[in-house]
């Protein structure tokens, strides 16, 4: 009797551990502050850049196949196109992006800049 | 009785560690671009990766037939057909006869014939202009759609030969809409999609909450929100004058046309926000309702009950000239001004 109540102690012990493991693992997210900026063109991943860590603001000139660039600065936390030399300059008027709501878009480069993992507050937007 | 305790302890820790093992909720995010937009996907489920492969699959079928430059689209070869019928899709022939019963829902205000007018502005190439008045009404002249003739036994569509139709604003909330009835026949429950601002949702977040959909501000820059709405398995699209617009000799023109002239739609309004479960009904609405204005929107919506069926019932939300705001009271419990926009007026109309 006294053999059988300690065997299932036993094993209530290890299940209760295991439970506490796999409701931590569940509950468990990785630490993010920042974002990191994904830049595509055409939809192929074509750099990213983990915002968190950026030292010194910088550029970055992308060639779009023909003729003419993309010129993105990227800052500490943040991300734009500096200039750009697609017609609609869409994308520069858009200024810069911090967070992953909506991404930067230049449709006549293919060029596409968002912002993943970071602390969204809205899911997508509108307009 | 101490037994049955420690048994149902032992019983509860399985159900809890098992759990753990289920298969995996699975978050997929892909970007397309398409309709001459930048799609954005995101769907949850176990079998997301597949649903949101299909979803891709049906958006770049649907903008190969409803696209107005490919030469091998339903549409391109509807306007290129000298007057002559011509076989396209179903799915073409559906989004035609939703187009024409918007179009004649608003009197006119939705028009899928508008094309060459926009065209004639620059807004479909960016090589803006301001038409003449005697090119515009001569343009104008071959915008009535009650000539178009649909044939739906043998699935063909007519047009007048010196017509062109374009589905620029019902497709995008079409597309939306049949790939959120995809993802729920796939047993989705939990999917956000942005087809070029065009937010179509399935069921709510991952975690059970409504979806925060944030609300542009139209006198503001890009990332600027005004406010936070909250929905689940709705459409919410916006039309705005600031979306595509240029600047001349002081004035700024718009691509939002008003078909009886022609020229950029100035109703007051600055945006217009449609929201309901029907992608279509939401994307057609809120151009329309962006060229009726106030008044008429609002009228137009509480007269809703006599001409929309349930599936396509709608609120809208309204931002004036002078940055204020109208809501429908649907919206009033889902609609939260964002920080930096609490002295915002909001007004509420009621039925």
């Amino acid at each position: 009797m006294v053999k059988r109540t300690g065997g299932l102690l036993l094993l209530l012990i290890v299940l209760v551990a295991a439970s506490i493991g796999a409701i931590l693992l569940r509950a468990q997210k990785p630490e993010q502050t920042g974002g990191t900026a994904r830049i595509t063109i055409d939809g192929a991943l074509y750099q990213t850049i983990d915002l968190n860590v950026v030292s010194a603001p910088c550029t970055i000139e992308i060639p779009w196949e023909g003729e003419g660039s993309s010129v993105i600065a990227v800052e500490q936390g943040r991300i734009r196109v500096a200039s750009a030399d697609c017609p609609d300059q869409i994308c520069v008027h858009q200024g810069w992006i911090s967070d992953g709501t909506v991404p930067i878009v230049c449709l006549p480069h293919r060029l596409a800049i968002e912002i993943v993992g970071g602390e969204d507050t809205l899911d997508t937007a509108t307009g | 009785m101490k037994r049955t305790k420690l048994r149902a302890i032992v019983l509860a820790c399985i159900i809890i560690f098992l759990s753990g093992c289920a298969k995996s909720e699975q978050k997929v995010e892909t970007q397309i671009f398409a309709m001459d937009t930048l799609m954005t996907l995101s769907v949850t489920g176990s079998n997301a990766q597949e649903a949101c492969e299909a979803v891709q699959a049906l958006i770049v079928e649907l903008d190969g037939l409803w696209s107005v430059t490919n030469e091998s689209s339903d549409l391109w070869r509807l306007n290129h057909a000298r007057g002559e019928w011509v076989s396209i899709s179903r799915q073409t022939l559906s989004l035609w006869e939703e187009a024409s019963a918007l179009s004649s829902r608003t009197e006119g205000a939705l028009n899928p014939a508008i094309y060459p007018v926009v065209r004639a502005w620059g807004f479909t190439t960016g090589e803006y202009r301001v038409p003449q008045e005697r090119e515009l009404a001569a343009l104008l002249e071959h915008i009535d759609i009650s000539y178009v003739q649909a044939d739906t036994q043998n699935t063909a569509l007519r047009i007048p030969a010196d017509m062109q139709l374009d589905f620029g604003a019902v497709a995008k909330g079409r597309a939306g809409g049949l790939a959120a009835e995809l993802l729920r026949e796939m047993g989705i429950t939990s999917a956000c999609l942005n087809l070029g601002g065009n937010v179509q949702t399935v069921g709510s977040r991952p975690d059970g909450t409504p979806w925060r959909v944030g609300l542009r501000d139209p006198l503001g820059e890009e990332g600027d929100y005004l406010a936070i709405l909250s929905v689940e398995d709705q459409a919410v699209v916006t039309s705005g004058g600031y979306q595509r617009y240029f600047d001349l000799d002081g004035e700024r023109y718009w691509h939002i046309l008003d078909p009886e002239s022609g020229y950029p739609a100035r109703s007051g309004l600055l945006s217009v926000t449609v929201v309901g479960p029907s992608g279509t009904v939401c994307d057609g609405l809120s151009t329309a309702l962006f060229v009726m204005g106030e008044e008429q929107a609002v009228e137009f919506w509480r007269g809703r009950a006599d001409l929309i069926r349930n599936e396509e019932d709608f609120d809208l939300i309204l931002v004036r000239e002078d940055g204020s705001v109208v809501i429908t009271e649907g919206l009033e419990s889902r609609f939260v001004l964002t920080t930096g926009y609490e002295d915002t007026r909001v007004e509420v109309v009621t039925w």
